[in-house]
């Protein structure tokens, strides 16, 4: 009887679970009484492991953003060209190797120190030293010239600087020790004044701001899930709720959906080589090695279908890793056509067998599509492209790996990945080869022309110049990434950030958001309001 | 005991001729008995999970196939269990996940058992020493939260089905064991095993022709009551994330995914296969316990 009785009563917890678990998120948070505050959820993988601290991705991690605490030295515009914060001028030598940025003199960190071109050399220094997330490795040196110059020496020259300079936020040399991140002082827009782990960051104006004065007094970031922030809206206690693609069809009352353009893309890799096994790890598939199966694939998959399938139409279709941005080259549009996919493979002599999967030399045209687990987007994409290549005749199967196998496996299989930032070294991480293997580094793949156009890319002493350079690597007429290239990437769609705000609040005009539902939409936070 | 207690006054009036045509009766209604209504139980819990096992061979491909033109679908005709975000049929997810469960039960619960019933037989029987072992590690497991314990072994043996099965196989011997230990000690001190020993035999004879058919039916109901608890540690397991990876149709990923969704009016991926993981266990008990009826005659003073 005790058995039945314990059974029963599990039964009834693991339903409990699902309702209670929405539930005691929000029931704590207050609403949001004045017209100068806003509450905005974001996913909880937003919150920062390592605190406030720029060297430990804040701002400059994975998911490039606004660090709002401190200040950076320039900006990125909402057309992605680079604007000025602290820096009043920024010059770079003839032979790329040192940067020089002079910096304004009437900044204070919020303890009322002055914000010194040391402070910005010392940010720099520690963040080549200790930087977790983030490659600082070209930096050589940051020298502080005098009071308002700072000269950077570089080891390798390095033309995309200044998106750099955009992400890293000045730290006070006199108040950083190793608890900065978690007490953080900066001289931007707001103070944080309250952090309570895994729940909620609080930000106040900084009154002190040597920029345009915040409309926006008070912050108060809520970390949740997208079901408990939804949940959230429907019981009115925010004010921006985050929300993916599943849940736009639901209506909140008091809340319009807003969505916001991305370069926030999904696509897979293809590895380029046959397959191989070096260490113990398999590098390159011997199915995908040949380049007409990935162009068959590129252009026998139907974009604007899935994403309608997947975010009920709210995405746009990607053919690069830099969709819309200024480097961007549009020869990588491709258009889709199902039957010229198949004239493709069948000239390739991918002929097909009996069970309808196509063959060549005993190979089968056959996939796995990795995806990371915890993703469901991700999943709905890997399930419609196996639908789709199925009709291909490959046989493509799912399955769903955590992010501590996916980087080995991705070497031979092609899975799910999600890129995009507001800089060009998306395209340098993703199709450059490594010096040690010769190979890209997430996927096997190596062209001697793309990566010497993205040397030259960094190499060159004009940023806007460069981006022709770019748009090389990616198509230069002959040889490239894209579909009459080596297309070792497969990009599906940008997947539009969505949002239920409350009516009445302005937020706005975004920049094109980056990877990552996070921080982005409160990078101009200072700039919103109320009607 | 009801029963044992009014038999032998029924028989007093057995002469009487209103009294026979009643008895009559109530012979007939007699023959209806436990014993019967156990059996019929038995039958219709052995079926359902026979039904479930079987529609999940053939459900394989089914739970599988993602379709986004018929996705979000309540419980209709076609799709008694709606269908989820991906298009996939719940009714077929759910009783190839059950059917996953019920295989991991039954090769868990097995391998727990049989390691119990070998253990708890050397502890009793091969000295002291061996008891003091044995007896230390079924506190030691016994001792560590099931729960974190069946996350640790799943997540060190590389979570997926072998995982699972390790895990929960590793954690539920015990209590199988301790009876069998207590059985066995008991069995010890009998008179027809006190003989056996006297007149020579060693102690393996002992055990297989002696001890071992006194066992079997403890054995058995117990191996049937581990069947429920390894689906439910199997399901919990893998909601929490630590078991079978997300694309196989198990239960616990089921329900793990649909509470995402429920705050969004999808009930129908919770309910069902919730209720349907509730019966599976439900079945497994009422099998396991009155197995034990049958097999037990203590069981009739109850």
């Amino acid at each position: 009887m005790k058995r039945k009785l314990l059974a029963i009563l599990m039964a009834v917890c693991m339903t409990a679970t699902f309702v209670g678990g929405s539930t005691a998120v929000w029931a704590a948070q207050e609403q949001s009484t004045g017209k100068d505050e806003v509450i905005v959820t974001m996913p909880t993988t937003s919150e920062p492991e390592a605190g406030f601290d720029p060297a430990y991705g804040w701002g400059a991690g994975e998911h490039v953003h606004e660090p709002l605490i401190q200040s950076t030295l320039t900006v990125t515009n909402t057309d992605l060209s680079i604007g000025m914060d602290l820096a009043t001028d920024y010059s770079v030598s003839e032979d790329g190797l040192t940067w020089t940025v002079k910096i304004r003199d009437d900044v204070k960190f919020t303890d009322g120190e002055p914000l010194t071109a040391d402070d910005v050399a010392f940010t720099y220094n520690n963040c080549r030293d200790n930087s977790s997330v983030n490659d600082f490795s070209m930096l050589k040196e940051a020298v502080a010239v005098d009071d308002t110059t700072v000269e950077f020496h570089m080891n390798t020259p390095f033309a995309v600087w200044p998106y750099t300079m955009a992400i890293v936020g000045i730290v006070p040399e006199h108040a950083y020790d190793e608890n900065y991140g978690q007490n953080p002082i900066g001289s931007g827009r707001y103070i944080m004044k309250q952090w309570d782990k895994g729940q909620q960051v609080i930000f106040e104006a900084n009154p002190d701001y040597y920029g345009e004065v915040p409309t926006i007094k008070k912050v108060t970031v809520l970390f949740m899930e997208e079901d408990a922030a939804l949940a959230a809206a429907q019981a009115g206690t925010v004010d921006v709720a985050h929300t993916a693609a599943s849940y736009s069809d639901m209506t909140v009352d008091g809340y319009d959906l807003f969505s916001v353009r991305t370069v926030d893309n999904r696509g897979f890799n293809l590895p380029a080589t046959a397959a191989e096994e070096i260490d113990g790890v398999t590098y390159g598939n011997d199915f995908t090695t040949d380049v007409e199966v990935r162009r068959a694939i590129n252009i026998g998959i139907d974009r604007e279908e899935m994403i309608q399938n997947v975010l009920n139409g709210y995405g746009t279709p990607a053919y690069s890793v830099c969709d819309k941005m200024p480097w961007y080259n549009e020869a990588a549009e491709v258009e889709y056509d199902q039957d010229k996919a198949r004239e493709l493979l069948d000239a390739a002599g991918w002929e097909t067998g009996d069970d309808g999967i196509r063959e060549k030399d005993g190979i089968r045209a056959e996939l796995t599509m990795l995806y990371p687990a915890s993703d469901s987007v991700r999943q709905a994409l890997a399930e419609d492209t196996k639908n789709q290549l199925t009709e291909l005749g490959i046989e493509v199967t799912t399955e769903g790996v955590d992010w501590d196998t996916a980087y080995t496996r991705a070497e031979s299989e092609p899975l799910v990945w999600g890129w995009g930032a507001h800089t060009p070294m998306e395209l340098y991480n993703i199709y450059h080869t490594m010096n040690e293997t010769g190979l890209a580094e997430y996927s096997p793949y190596s062209n001697e022309t793309v990566d010497k156009y993205m040397d030259e890319a960094l190499e060159s002493s004009d940023l806007e110049n460069s981006y022709d350079l770019w748009k090389k690597a990616q198509w230069d007429g002959e040889t490239g990434i894209t579909q009459d290239g080596d297309i070792p990437w497969i990009w599906l769609c940008n997947i539009d950030h969505l949002y239920f705000v409350k009516d009445g609040l302005k937020i706005a005009d975004q920049k094109i958001h980056p990877h990552g539902h996070g921080w982005s939409i409160v990078n101009n936070v200072d700039q919103w309001s109320w009607e | 005991m009801k029963e044992a207690a009014t038999f032998p006054e029924k028989r007093l009036d057995v002469y009487t001729e209103k009294n026979f045509a009643e008895n009559e009766e109530g012979y007939r209604k007699k023959k209806w008995n436990r014993r019967k209504t156990i059996i019929v139980l038995l039958i219709v819990a052995i079926g359902f999970l026979a039904a479930v096992c079987i529609g999940g061979f053939f459900c394989k491909e089914a739970a599988q196939v993602t379709d986004f033109s018929r996705k979000n679908l309540p419980p209709c005709l076609s799709y008694p269990f709606g269908t989820d975000w991906l298009g996939r049929d719940m009714f077929a997810r759910t009783v190839r996940g059950l059917s996953i469960s019920i295989i991991i039960g039954v090769c868990a619960a097995t391998f727990s058992a049989v390691m119990a019933f070998i253990l708890g037989v050397v502890s009793a029987t091969m000295g002291k020493t061996a008891d003091a072992v044995v007896t230390w590690f079924i506190d030691l497991v016994m001792g560590i939260p099931h729960m974190l314990l069946l996350i640790l072994i799943c997540v060190a043996c590389g979570r997926g089905l072998k995982g699972v099965i390790l895990g929960v196989a590793l954690t539920h011997w015990t209590s199988l064991a301790r009876l069998i230990r207590g059985e066995v000690l008991q069995l010890k001190e009998q008179i027809y095993i006190k003989t056996a020993k006297k007149l020579g035999k060693s102690n393996l004879y002992i055990a297989m022709k002696h001890m071992v058919p006194h066992l079997l039916p403890q054995f058995i109901v117990g191996l049937v009551l581990l069947f429920p608890h390894a689906i439910l540690h199997e399901s919990s397991i893998t909601f929490l994330g630590f078991g079978l990876s997300n694309e196989q149709p198990a239960i616990g990923i089921i329900l793990s995914e649909a509470m995402k969704y429920l705050v969004t009016g999808k009930w129908w991926l919770a309910l069902f296969p919730g209720i349907m993981l509730i019966l599976t266990v439900v079945c497994f008990f009422t099998t396991g316990e009155n197995l034990r009826m049958l097999l037990d005659p203590a069981s009739v003073h109850e």
